[in-house]
């Protein structure tokens, strides 16, 4: 029932994201004031100006006000600053603080400052929705009905994924970020093997064969074929992509090819080893601009990490993006995704002030702003796509562009109320077979157990 | 008997020699390490000299990383928190050793009780009660939590036991009130407990990491300890430039350390005589 | 002082008020603040360690001692006790034993003991962040120096250290002995300046040997101090946090996950206070117990001297 259910929400949004083209148009009201308006991407025709304002009425004393953010790796991605940067910009009287944690610690550090109830941060960024569940379960969330009732806000420009981040019938959170999984590689480290790129129409046993092919070198200097990171969604999201099953499921079973295969891809030396990553705490991204893997299956939230590391000059090599390698059984272009909400908490000292921030992060003209920078966001539309693409530092051709779209998408988890329990568990299982200290069996069996007592199906 | 005495001191000398040099590789291996490209770091077979220097990485991560700001905060807290701990216990065992008063043994009694209770044990509900207070992220917590300790207190009265009472005696017929006994007496002949108490707290205050760990979240709060950290998770296989910083944040330690070298052997020893 | 006349309080009386007053000021800076952030936070750990609590807004509630039966029948709280053994195991006698040798190796009299004492000693200050991320390189399973220098002395197939969970443990330890040895090298050296001149003379004059003077002399008087340093070292172990938490992060797996890293993953990463308070009082048992042999044993040595 349940699941039925989310897979028609998933196929809505599916949907809703392909056609997204022109259409829509915004209907949220404007609510221009004075002098403080801005100006909207002139020209593009579905965008109607959802301009915004402080409506926290700008005291004209000049006194600033202070509203806190909480954000991850800020440092090493525009996401975040870009929009802050526009919002400080409209609202010369309200000044950012932020609150930046590696991306690791940052649910853990989270709920440290939420447990302790405090007025700061006034605004969240959400790192995925299971911990979005968690922590509106515990009341650290504010639930924001009435704001969207009292501004008339349009709901619908999000074509469906604002009501996935609806919980218990209410709603905690807008959507600011929409990412799914790509292939990224290095265009130089391939033509130096001599391989042709990998195609938008791969399965994943031709991409294990690519993998194996460019693959060289020894010691500090071997270029691993890809790269997994050592979170579990890199095993998992491919036997969810399918949209049969998901990660809440009474029988794992279906996992045991995908765990077999990432072990012989290690076991090999086709990417690097598990518990090096994890005990060295490698960063993936660090991994790619060092040039020590040639692919990389990665959200769609590293377009803009990569762009802005080359306009710092930070790295130079030629990457591209491929669509994500697919089961032998479905067509290409099913990916798996999240979404990344922007909620207020329940503790904030000022509330209309983090709406307004909310609701600015996660408006049209805000998605303008971030598919320049590379990022997608909860707005799905065509101009945002040919933003992204025709940016100067997205990669050149045609291949590239067309791996952005996709025809079938599953979130990497379900909305389980209990979902960030069974996530330790995937982690914890995950990490036991990475390391071979579980058979795949052995680990298939706990995960079974250990799932059905947390949903009590015993 | 001259030459063999000559021949054990060689012995001795050498043995010395390549313990010292044995502990200290680490070290060396970080600085070459830091010098190095990052690819070169783990190169097969291993230099122990860069063969060609990259000074650069330092001034890279010197722009990757607010070094100062980190080393302003932890010399903040490391410097206030030693004086608050300073100061009120070298009064509270003044108050203990020299002041009779109701209910005295009863609370050093339980000052005795709790030295023994790690900080791990109580960690969670003290978190709790700072964050109540609305402390969590400031450095006002993270000092609070940390400025009181019964092993001070308890370092400090050891050691004002053995100042006589006849002296306190004499100073009161001089007529000097019990502040001024404690500012022109007691105080300036506890310089050497003080001492030890000082190098004490401040290795403590400054290397420590899951204080900071769990209390600051924001930015520009955190210590050295917690910014490198931070650094090295997000940059982990960028080797060369994790060791710079790593260098960077041994630098202050090592010029307070050997300045005050002195100090900080004289301290270990006091505070582990007094079992 | 001398309106004391009218008062209904005999001059004794007064002067005992004022000398409790007196009292009191000098304590209460401290006494208040050590109320607030020691006392209490302990009291408040005995009793979170009875109750059900997420650290949200909801209230607490009582469950008795189900949480220790909880952490007792988890497998992981099981492995982190056994792993702090472990820990504890391959830490303290390395450290004791080295630190005595390099104590009375220079306590000799020869030029530039002071820079050899600042070498043993460096690690101690060095802070542990930094020492993790140096030790971790050094340590790298395929091309770390440790490895090739294993490598290059003939070991065909040497430990994979940090990432293999056999030896995670025994790399923690390594790089803790030498952390903390300079730390007790300087507590011995001190007691050995304590023992007296005249005993190593009667002892040459006897005819005995460097050798025999360290077993029969140095050894047996620095007994008091071995005990302190065992027990100051084993308290210490019980209590590893950091070096594991940024050394291998408790892993791989949970092979290196310890007794404090538990309580701090149970408190501040799944938000269970109750089971998070139960392993801290596991926790304070275990060191109360090491402190109670410690009492009884300065009890014998103290009669004994």
């Amino acid at each position: 029932m349940r699941k039925r259910q989310l897979t028609a929400a998933i196929m809505a949004l599916a949907c809703g994201a392909l056609t997204a083209c022109g259409g829509g148009g915004g209907t949220a009201p404007a609510e221009n004031q004075g002098g403080t308006t801005q100006t909207t991407a002139a020209g593009s025709n579905d965008n109607s100006g959802s301009g915004q304002t402080a409506e926290t009425a700008a005291p004209a004393s000049g006194e600033k006000q202070v509203l806190s953010v909480t954000t991850w790796d800020n440092e090493s991605s525009p996401q975040f600053q870009a929009v802050i940067d526009a919002y400080e910009e409209q609202n010369p009287n309200v000044e950012i603080k932020i609150i930046d944690t590696s991306a690791d610690e940052y649910n853990n550090s989270l709920g440290i400052s939420l447990s302790a109830a405090q007025p700061d941060p006034d605004v969240i960024w959400v790192k995925d929705m299971g911990s979005m569940l968690q922590m509106a379960d515990k009341e650290q969330l504010m639930p924001i009905d009435d704001f969207i009732a009292k501004d008339n806000f349009d709901m619908s420009i999000y074509k469906g994924a604002a009501e996935q981040l609806m919980y218990n019938g209410k709603a905690y959170a807008l959507p600011y970020r929409n990412d799914w999984y790509v292939l990224y590689y290095n265009k130089d480290l391939f033509d130096a093997a001599g391989v042709e790129y990998p195609s938008n129409d791969m399965t994943w046993e031709e991409y294990y064969d690519l993998a194996a092919k460019v693959t060289s070198g020894e010691g500090s200097s071997k270029v691993y074929g890809t790269h997994n990171h050592t979170w579990q969604a890199l095993v998992t999201n491919w036997a969810v992509q399918d949209g049969k099953h998901t990660v809440v499921e009474k029988d794992y079973s279906f996992m045991k090819s995908w765990y077999e295969e990432a072990l012989a891809l290690q076991d090999a030396g086709y990417i690097q080893d598990y518990s090096t990553l994890k005990t060295a705490n490698i960063h993936y991204s660090s991994v790619f601009k060092n040039q020590q893997c040639a692919m990389m299956p990665m959200g769609t939230w590293f377009i803009a990490t990569m762009m802005q590391s080359q306009q710092d000059g930070e790295t130079d090599f030629n990457w591209g993006v491929a669509t994500i390698p697919h089961p032998a059984d479905t067509e290409a272009g099913y990916t798996v995704g999240a979404l990344t909400p922007i909620a207020i908490s329940a503790f904030t000292d000022q509330p209309d002030l983090a709406w307004d921030f909310v609701k600015f992060a996660s408006s049209e003209e805000a998605a303008e702003i971030l598919a320049e920078q590379g990022v997608f966001t909860g707005i799905p539309s065509e101009t945002a796509l040919q933003t992204i693409a025709s940016a100067e530092l997205f990669p050149e051709g045609e291949s590239n562009v067309e791996a952005l779209s996709y025809v079938h998408y599953s979130f990497d988890r379900p909305l389980d109320p209990q979902i960030e329990e069974i996530r330790t568990v995937l982690n914890e299982v995950h990490e036991m077979i990475m390391i071979h200290s579980y058979s795949v069996d052995e680990g298939i069996q706990e995960l079974t157990e250990r799932v059905a007592e947390i949903k009590g199906w015993n | 008997m001259n030459t063999k005495r000559k021949v054990t001191k060689i012995i001795l000398y050498v043995l010395l020699t390549c313990l010292a040099v044995t502990m200290l590789v680490p070290f060396y291996w970080m600085v070459i390490s830091s010098l190095k490209l990052n690819k070169d770091v783990f190169s097969i077979p291993m230099r122990w000299w860069p063969e060609t220097m990259h000074p650069e990485n330092y001034s890279v991560i010197w722009k990757k990383l607010p070094l100062v700001t980190f080393f302003k905060n932890t010399a903040k807290l490391t410097i206030i928190t030693t004086i608050v701990q300073l100061c009120t216990s070298c009064f509270a065992a003044y108050g203990f050793t020299k002041c009779k008063f109701v209910g005295r043994d009863m609370i050093f009694l339980m000052y005795v009780t709790t030295i023994a209770v790690p900080w791990q044990v109580y960690m969670v509900p003290q978190f709790i009660l700072v964050s109540k207070m609305g402390l969590n992220d400031t450095h006002v917590g993270l000092i609070l939590m940390q400025a009181f300790s019964a092993f001070g207190v308890f370092l400090i009265r050891q050691f004002y036991i053995s100042i006589p009472d006849e002296l306190c005696e004499a100073a009161r017929i001089d007529g000097l009130n019990e502040f001024g006994i404690f500012r022109k007496i007691v105080f300036p002949l506890g310089k050497p407990a003080m001492a030890t108490l000082t190098i004490f707290t401040f290795t403590n205050v400054w290397n420590d990491f899951m204080g900071p760990l769990i209390y600051l979240k924001t930015k520009e709060l955190k210590t050295v300890q917690l910014g490198i950290r931070m650094f090295i998770s997000q940059y982990g296989a960028d080797y060369a430039w994790i060791m710079a910083a790593s260098v960077c944040s041994l630098i202050p330690i090592v010029i307070v350390f050997l300045s005050c070298q002195r100090f900080f052997v004289e301290g270990v020893a006091a505070s582990g005589i007094k079992g | 002082m001398s309106s004391g006349k009218n008062s209904f309080l005999t001059s004794k009386q007064r002067r005992k008020i004022r000398n409790n007053m007196t009292g009191y000021a000098f304590i209460l800076p401290n006494l208040i603040g050590y109320t607030i952030f020691v006392f209490i936070p302990v009291i408040f750990s005995f009793v979170l360690s009875v109750m059900s609590w997420d650290g949200s807004q909801r209230p607490m509630t009582f469950v008795g001692i189900e949480n220790f039966v909880d952490i007792f029948g988890d497998k992981i709280f099981r492995g982190t006790l056994v792993h702090t053994v472990s820990y504890a195991l391959m830490t303290v006698v390395p450290t004791l034993i080295l630190a005595l040798l390099l104590a009375v190796l220079l306590n000799n009299k020869i030029k530039g003991v002071a820079i050899f004492r600042t070498s043993f000693y460096f690690p101690y200050i060095a802070s542990i962040v930094a020492v993790g991320a140096v030790w971790n390189m050094l340590f790298q399973p395929d091309f770390g120096p440790v490895n090739e220098i294993l490598k290059f002395i003939g070991i065909k197939n040497p430990p994979r250290w940090v990432v293999d969970k056999d030896w995670a443990m025994v790399a923690v330890s390594i790089v803790s002995v030498w952390k903390y040895m300079g730390y007790y090298m300087i507590v011995y050296l001190a007691a050995l300046q304590g023992i007296s001149n005249s005993l190593y003379e009667a002892a040459s004059i006897d005819g005995a040997n460097g050798w025999q003077k360290l077993v029969y002399i140095t050894v047996p008087m620095l007994t008091p101090t071995t005990f302190f340093v065992l027990i100051m070292l084993t308290i210490q172990c019980f209590k590893v946090f950091d070096l594991v938490y940024v050394m291998t992060g408790g892993g791989p797996g949970n092979a290196t996950k310890t007794l404090v890293n538990y309580i701090y993953e149970k408190a501040f990463t799944s938000w269970e206070f109750g089971p998070a308070s139960a392993g801290a009082i596991v926790l304070f048992a275990i060191v109360l117990a090491i402190t109670l042999v410690q009492f009884s044993g300065e009890k014998k040595w103290s009669k004994d001297l």
